[in-house]
């Protein structure tokens, strides 16, 4: 990894509140996104207002009416938006929200308290959109929209990483990623996007997902995911992939694709879809068109999140599929639970109608009866977690696990901010891990569950030219990792979230805590027993990292 | 001529604003669109059957109606999410909890409420009992003399507590603005003129409930008499309190009606089972598909449908068509 940052001083300034309206001019390294090109924001198929210029943080190269368009851009999400509005009006500034943020306790910037962030755009919307900000200006705490406001609007506005903890803790439920988001939105209508997100999102647009995988690609990956199985298990599994007629769609976070540990988490579905169906004949299908489950276009606009999520219930509808399974990622699950149902319209076809009249697996193979997922969906969303997947298949005891396959990890679960905070999904997950390992202890309580730390890089924050804000933000759920690795002797740090895979392991060795990371389908594949090719419980040899399951004695003892 | 002014003109207009002011304000929000179902989940989600929910899931994760109804019941009587407040220690990389704010918070709030609640006796003919009533047991009725009410100095004290958080706290102190500020003097000046008015420079009550009682009525001839008998202590108070109500819709105060709207808050995590719709998107084509006008010029992204797709990567997809759809390792 570049540029980590040596060592991290945390320098707490208390600005007098006149000094916060003015906008900062200095801008730390390693906190800075860079600016998209016009590769990502003027491409056929992402095409952003104003993206065809280069732009240099120092020459924003901005069209000539930029303030009428952003008062504009204001005005339209004011009046599109119930909660922006409100959000705007109604805060109190009582600094509940203040120490929630991980950024501001790793960076003790207080512009990167959740109100203060806020106060950004909310002195700009005083200043134009209310009679006491247009009469007592800086006195009701109203300032100019100026160019040096802008550069502070787009440097602080791209250290938040939507985890919405802050909203947890807000009186009046002020979330801070909505702010945001749409505040993200009416810069992009200026001409400036931060360049991580919009890589992947152009990619998307073009290819259908974030790596910008070709179909025989995503094929190649899936297919070298097999090959290992087999060195592992020795059994020929297969897949499928864009099949017509299968049961169901399965859709993971393009990462699981290739990128560590993601991988073992993608060996781990491969081995639960070939069980489920040589026992059962239930077929799960992947899809080339539909092959992101995450979404970058949460992190930017209401425009682009719908961009890339309107084509995955369009493949359910060209497949025939009954319901959808996603996978293991994070903000995925707020775009898949809260928002993608309402951006599109539900598939319409036959065999979804069909199967959400009496959503009872049975209906698809008969073995499966009794799973139900009724409670709490229906046919206008139709998205199972893979998680709640498996939580149900273990309480109907439709699979065979076992546990002490994984007697070597002692495990704790990072709740993703999205999948916790957006969702609720918190004992699932843990049913599971349960139910798959002996060894399983939870972080301290003020750090899990809904209270969950980010990660650090959500919503786009994983850039590597933020490494220092990356490693500053990740601070407190660091030291709770380090607690419970000293407490119980944790090695293996498993979180369902496809970022937080790809932002802990450069986490955990920077902040010299020597365990793993992995995900829970990780540990399901290994203690899955594949009952349906005559598989024993004793039989398996490796896990799903190629390593051996016991350890020898006498090998590596102490 | 004070009497006049302060106790006929001013309150008028103040109250005609207030009335006006926060009645537009919530109108206003009420007709926003609400584009998205984003309720901000607290606990365990409504899953499978023998995933169990907690009675603090039920309402941190509401599914229901009554269930939401309950988070925003809590949420408006017992702060509940400043309840859940915690500190961080930086030099101890800890943190804990810290119920500071939520006590003086409540404390205010409740205080404020009974002291509105005794004063509706000046504004209602007979005095309900339930007034009587509140007003005995909060000022242990018997034990001093005059009755000393505790709501009237548990709300000046409340007031000073949270004055003195955004004083001597540093971090409290950058975010407040000067705004902030003011409404806590605002308040305190109100609630300490009432006081004083209370325990040491009396103002005659009957003339002020009549006054009240012609002014309800629009009696305003005999208002303006009325008025011009009222001592002038009275009208500090007064005139601050008419103030206030003017000042009230414009101000972050509105923020007593802006909890009921909060969409993070009074919506049920129930997105699985019913779907939202946005007003303003048909959700039939990506909004970027359709382009969207910046500036009097159109941006328009290209709509990667399955045709186009299949168009862009032929070969490879025939490929997979080739293999049926199946994924098999290769052999070597």
């Amino acid at each position: 990894m570049e540029e980590m940052p040596e060592k991290i001083e945390i320098r707490q300034k208390f600005p007098s509140w006149r000094e916060m309206l003015k906008p900062v001019k200095e801008f730390e390294e390693g906190r800075l996104s860079y600016l998209s090109l016009p590769k990502q924001v003027d491409s056929e198929f992402f095409k952003m207002p104003f993206g065809d210029v280069e732009r240099d943080f120092d020459d924003l190269k901005l069209p000539e009416n930029w303030k009428e368009i952003f008062l504009e851009a204001l005005k339209e999400t004011l009046e599109k938006n119930r909660s922006f509005k409100l959000f705007m009006d109604i805060c109190v500034r009582c600094g509940a929200c203040a120490d929630k943020c991980h950024y501001y306790i790793g960076t003790g910037d207080p512009k990167n308290m959740p109100v203060a962030r806020a106060e950004l755009i909310r002195s700009i919307y005083r200043r134009y959109f209310t009679p006491a900000g247009k009469l007592f200006g800086e006195w009701a705490g109203a300032r100019e929209l100026t160019e040096d406001v802008l550069k502070e609007l787009y440097y602080y506005f791209n250290q938040c990483s939507l985890c919405r903890r802050c909203s947890l803790f807000c009186p009046y439920g002020i979330d801070t990623a909505e702010i945001v988001w749409w505040v993200r939105r009416i810069l992009s209508r200026i001409g400036l996007n931060q360049r991580f997100m919009t890589i992947s999102i152009e990619a998307s647009s073009r290819t259908g997902n974030h790596l910008g995988l070709l179909p025989g690609g995503m094929y190649g990956a899936i297919q070298q995911g097999l090959e290992e199985l087999k060195d592992y298990t020795g059994f020929d599994l297969h897949t499928y992939i864009n099949k017509k007629g299968a049961d169901v769609l399965f859709v993971a976070p393009s990462a699981d694709y290739f990128a560590t540990p993601h991988w073992y988490v993608m060996l781990g579905y491969l081995l639960l879809f070939n069980e489920l169906e040589e026992k059962y004949g239930l077929t799960i299908t992947w899809s080339t068109y539909a092959s992101e489950g995450g979404n970058f276009g949460t992190f930017h606009s209401y425009e682009a999140a719908q961009l890339l999520n309107s084509k995955i219930y369009k493949e359910a509808e060209r497949l025939g599929v009954s319901f959808i399974i996603g996978g293991e990622c994070g903000h995925m699950w707020r775009d898949k639970h809260q928002f993608i149902n309402t951006m599109n319209q539900p598939p319409k076809h036959e065999e979804w109608k069909k199967f959400w009249e009496d959503p009872d697996l049975g209906e698809l193979a008969e073995g499966l009866r009794g799973v139900r997922f009724d409670s709490y969906a229906s046919g206008e969303h139709g998205w199972i977690h893979i998680l709640e997947f498996v939580a149900a298949l273990l309480e109907h005891k439709k699979i065979t696990v076992d546990k002490s396959r994984n007697d070597k990890w002692i495990a704790t679960y990072h709740d993703p901010c999205n999948v916790a905070r957006g969702m609720g999904l918190i004992e699932e997950p843990r049913y599971v891990l349960r139910n798959v390992m002996n060894h399983f202890y939870d972080m301290p309580e003020h750090t899990i569950k809904d209270k969950t730390y980010c990660c650090g890089a959500g919503g786009g924050m994983l850039a590597d030219e933020i490494m220092d804000l990356r490693m500053r933000g990740v601070m407190p759920r660091m030291m709770a990792v380090r607690h419970v690795y000293r407490k119980y002797g944790v090695n293996i740090l498993l979180t369902p979230c496809a970022i937080d895979k790809a932002q802990f392991p450069p986490a955990l060795e920077y902040w010299k805590i020597p365990i793993e990371v992995g995900g829970p389908m990780e540990m399901v594949g290994n203690a899955l027993v594949m009952t349906a090719f005559g598989e024993k419980p004793e039989d398996r040899q490796f896990d799903l990292r190629g390593e051996p399951l016991r350890e020898e004695e006498g090998e590596e003892g102490e | 001529m004070i009497g006049v002014i302060f106790g006929v003109i001013v309150p008028y207009i103040a109250v005609a604003i207030f009335v006006v002011g926060v009645v537009y304000r919530i109108v206003n929000w009420a007709n926003s669109p609400v584009p998205l179902k984003i309720p901000t989940t607290g606990g365990q989600q409504r899953s499978l059957p023998f995933i169990k929910r907690t009675v603090y899931d039920r309402f941190d994760s509401p599914y229901t109606w009554w269930e939401t109804a309950g988070r925003m019941l809590l949420e408006i009587f017992l702060f509940r999410s400043l309840l859940k407040n915690t500190r961080y220690y930086l030099d101890r990389v800890s943190q804990k909890d810290a119920r500071w704010l939520w006590l003086f918070g409540i404390l205010f709030h409740y205080s404020l409420l009974l002291v509105l609640i005794r004063h509706s006796r000046f504004f209602l003919e007979p005095v309900p009992s339930f007034v009587e009533m509140l007003s005995e047991i909060e000022s242990f009725k018997g034990v001093f003399i005059p009755s000393v009410y505790i709501s009237g100095l548990a709300i000046v004290a409340a007031l000073f507590l949270l004055w003195f958080r955004r004083i001597f706290l540093s971090r409290e102190r950058t975010l407040s603005l000067p705004s902030d500020h003011f409404a806590l003097i605002l308040l305190l000046a109100i609630t300490i003129s009432g006081n004083l008015m209370r325990y040491f420079f009396k103002a005659d009550l009957f003339a002020v409930k009549e006054l009240l009682m012609s002014l309800m009525s629009f009696n305003i001839g005999h208002a303006v008499e009325v008025a011009e008998t009222i001592e002038p202590i009275f009208y500090v108070h007064f005139a601050l309190a008419s103030f206030l109500l003017a000042y009230f819709p414009f101000s972050k105060l509105m923020h007593a009606g802006g909890v009921l709207f909060s969409p993070t808050r009074n919506m049920p995590n129930d997105n699985r089972a019913r779907r939202h719709v946005n007003p303003w998107d048909p959700a039939d084509v990506p909004l970027l598909a359709k382009g969207i006008t910046v500036a009097g010029r159109t941006y328009k992204s290209k709509k990667l449908d399955w045709e186009t797709y299949y168009e862009m990567y032929t070969d490879q997809l025939q490929e997979i068509e080739e293999a049926n759809y199946k994924i098999v390792p290769e052999e070597l």
